[in-house]
């Protein structure tokens, strides 16, 4: 076949310069490059491959490191320094603070709410997105989805002050049939509420891919078999989209564990998460010492969290080849 | 007229007029010797009627006298604290030229020692003694104004008159309807004395600040910062409040029905200052100094606080109109007799345990 514009190219031996695009030459180069290295060193291509990955997670622990550094100095608030001595002592103080328990507490809590609440909610609708024969249902469920990822969280929570407020939207509602005012906002379960309408999206957007992975044919093999649709739900489709249930159940947890957002503007200042307390530490009280060990306190908890997770489940849950 | 006269006065002629045409010509001299102008001055500081009245009073006057554009960064003053610190530690640029802070906050920068040296302000020898700070080496804060956390409230919510007590806080009427600042700041003071404990047992002795607050607790307040008081009042959630006159003033100014008192107990005073990060550029060090000079004279300090209410360090101020004889704008000893100080530096140096025991008692 001739390269339009150009000579036939099995004649020409080499296509004209002018007809040889840029980036097929650049492709060329790479391979003539490739084609150089030596046999012996290709396994090194994957440690090349993922080290800019590799470099990005080199940063985070190098930043763990200083944090662990910093936890064990104890601020002296006569000069505003950490001292240079090294101790437990933050890390007593910090188990021994009644406000960093009922922190700890609260945070966990709402971890375990928001995921199963995000899981029950998230599973219709991805089971409905991924099922429905009518595009245009297709159409809204998507736009469903993707429209809170357009609005930020702290838009989203202080949306929710204009609706849920004294004066909002749901207490003139209740006004109309001489009700209320109530207050709705500023408590823990309005945080939780927050959270679930924030986390609800990842939550169907990890679990759609895996229940569209089911084939329907096994849920009308099922049907044919004599099984009820809620039969057929629970014990047939469920168990196949644990990948999913578990991937969502993974990103809904340790966000939530470490939100900032949603406690601050709906929790009233009452309703603290563990984040808002090292928020405090680092930029409150300038003590970076307590604050470093809050902080590696939320990070050991996210990455129990996460471990405990995959450990209920296995990782073969999430589809990751080779894994039990 | 004698030979002699004639000569002195000749040469009291030629003197004077030396002297006059030096004198004419020092502005000119003065500026050549000043240093490179920068395009502009990075100030922090609050947001909404705060940063408002700075730029109506010391920032836009201030560039129409310098040519020197002013850049408000409105950063929280907490949060900009420990990236100065960083760029200092670090020998960076740091990122603001001018930081408007409280002075209790900005005495910790002053303890860390990050703050330049401002004692060689010119204006700073015509204002009030309490520009200078209390307990520090030097002047690396120039207070600027006071202001008193007063006790703010709905009176559509009390129809028999203003409050008398910060005991109306615990009455059961107005449970879920009170709000304190976060961290309990501009409150520690008042609840211990009228928790029955005493201002000079701060801070050895808190213990009766923290029973009351314990009591407080059970009120449900609200905790929040400058703009959620404005906000709450504006939205109907609370019916009193322990924060700053200006916020309490702003909400009026914005056509809600907030008025104000200092209860008998008391109220807290304290001030705000400006201060400089080490690191900058001379030229820009002296350009930043000259902003905080400027912040001191009378005239900048007249427009600028008027919009705030708040009383300042240059003499001869007026008060606006509406707040002659208010005791949250306090100008003779008499109006301070009826207010707590407490000196910034053990406020600095007691910060954390106050706001650990505050988060304790408000967050179980």
């Amino acid at each position: 076949m001739a390269i339009r514009g150009g000579r036939p190219a099995a004649r020409a031996g080499r296509p004209p310069a002018t007809a040889y695009r840029l980036s097929w030459r650049i492709l060329d180069a790479l391979e003539a490059v490739a084609a150089r290295w030596p046999a012996r060193a290709e396994g090194a291509v994957k440690w090349l491959l993922l080290a800019p990955a590799l470099a990005v997670v080199g940063l985070l622990v190098f930043g763990l490191v200083v944090m662990a550094d910093a936890s064990l100095r104890v601020m002296d608030f006569r000069t505003y320094q950490l001292g240079e001595d090294h101790s437990t002592a933050n890390y007593v103080r910090l188990f021994g603070w009644g406000a960093f328990h009922a922190t700890l507490w609260r945070s966990l809590l709402a971890t375990l709410l928001v995921t199963l609440f995000c899981l029950l909610l998230a599973f219709p609708y991805a089971y409905a997105l991924t099922r429905t024969a009518s595009a245009r249902l297709r159409r809204v469920l998507l736009v469903g989805l993707f429209l809170p990822f357009f609005v930020g969280q702290v838009v989203r929570a202080y949306g929710w002050l204009v609706i849920l407020g004294q004066q909002g939207l749901v207490n003139q509602a209740l006004g109309l049939v001489g009700l209320g005012p109530y207050r709705l906002l500023f408590s823990y379960p309005t945080v939780l509420f927050g959270l679930v309408q924030y986390m609800l999206p990842f939550a169907v957007l990890m679990l759609a891919p895996a229940l569209a992975a089911i084939p329907e044919e096994i849920e009308r093999a099922a049907a044919s078999c004599g099984a009820s649709h809620p039969r057929t739900l629970l014990r047939v489709v469920l168990p196949m989209a644990r990948p999913g249930l578990i991937a969502a159940a993974l990103v809904v947890a340790t966000l939530t564990l470490t939100d900032f957002a949603m406690p601050a503007i709906l929790g009233g200042g009452t309703n603290d998460f563990l984040a808002n307390l090292v928020h405090d530490q680092f930029f409150r009280t300038s003590n970076a010492g307590l604050g470093s060990a809050i902080a590696l306190v939320l990070t050991l908890l996210g990455t129990t969290v996460a471990a405990l997770l995959l450990a209920a489940a296995g990782v073969g849950a999430l589809g990751v080849r080779g894994a039990r | 007229m004698s030979e002699a006269s004639f000569s002195t006065s000749r040469r009291r002629l030629l003197g004077g007029a030396t002297a006059l045409g030096a004198g004419l010509a020092m502005p000119a001299i003065l500026r050549a010797q000043e240093p490179a102008k920068p395009a502009e001055l990075i100030v922090r500081a609050w947001g909404g009627v705060w940063v408002d009245s700075l730029k109506k009073g010391v920032s836009d006057p201030f560039t129409a006298r310098t040519g020197i554009a002013i850049r408000h960064d409105l950063t929280e003053d907490n949060e900009i604290k420990p990236r100065i610190w960083a760029a200092v530690a670090q020998g960076r640029t740091p990122p603001i030229h001018v930081n408007w802070d409280t002075t209790a906050n900005a005495t910790s920068s002053a303890l860390r020692g990050v703050c330049e040296d401002l004692s060689d302000l010119p204006n700073l020898a015509k204002v009030l003694p309490l520009a200078k700070p209390i307990g520090l080496t030097g002047v690396p804060i120039v207070n600027l104004y006071s202001y008193v956390y007063v006790l703010a409230y709905r009176p559509e919510a009390f129809p028999g008159g203003p409050p008398t007590s910060w005991n109306v806080l615990l009455e059961p009427r107005f449970k879920g309807r009170i709000a304190l600042y976060n961290d309990g700041i501009g409150f520690h003071p008042v609840a211990q004395v009228v928790g029955g404990g005493k201002v000079s047992d701060i801070p050895g002795n808190m213990e009766a600040c923290w029973a009351f607050i314990r009591k407080l607790k059970e009120q449900k307040p609200l905790l929040g910062e400058d703009p959620d008081f404005t906000n709450w009042f504006q939205k109907g959630e609370i019916d009193v409040a322990c924060t700053i006159s200006s916020n309490a003033r702003e909400a009026k100014a914005k056509g809600v029905n907030v008025a104000w008192t200092v209860p008998k107990e008391g109220a807290k005073v304290d001030t705000d200052g400006m201060w400089i990060p080490k690191g900058l550029p001379a030229n820009e060090l002296y350009w930043a100094k000259r902003y905080i000079d400027f912040a001191l004279s009378t005239e900048a300090q007249q427009v600028w606080l008027d919009g705030l209410g708040l009383p300042g360090v240059a003499p001869g101020l007026k008060p606006p109109a509406d707040l002659v004889g208010d005791p949250s704008y306090p100008t003779t000893e008499k109006d301070y007799e009826r207010l707590i100080l407490i000196p910034p530096k053990i406020q600095a140096e007691h910060t954390a345990e106050w706001f650990a025991r505050f988060k304790e008692i408000m967050q179980s």
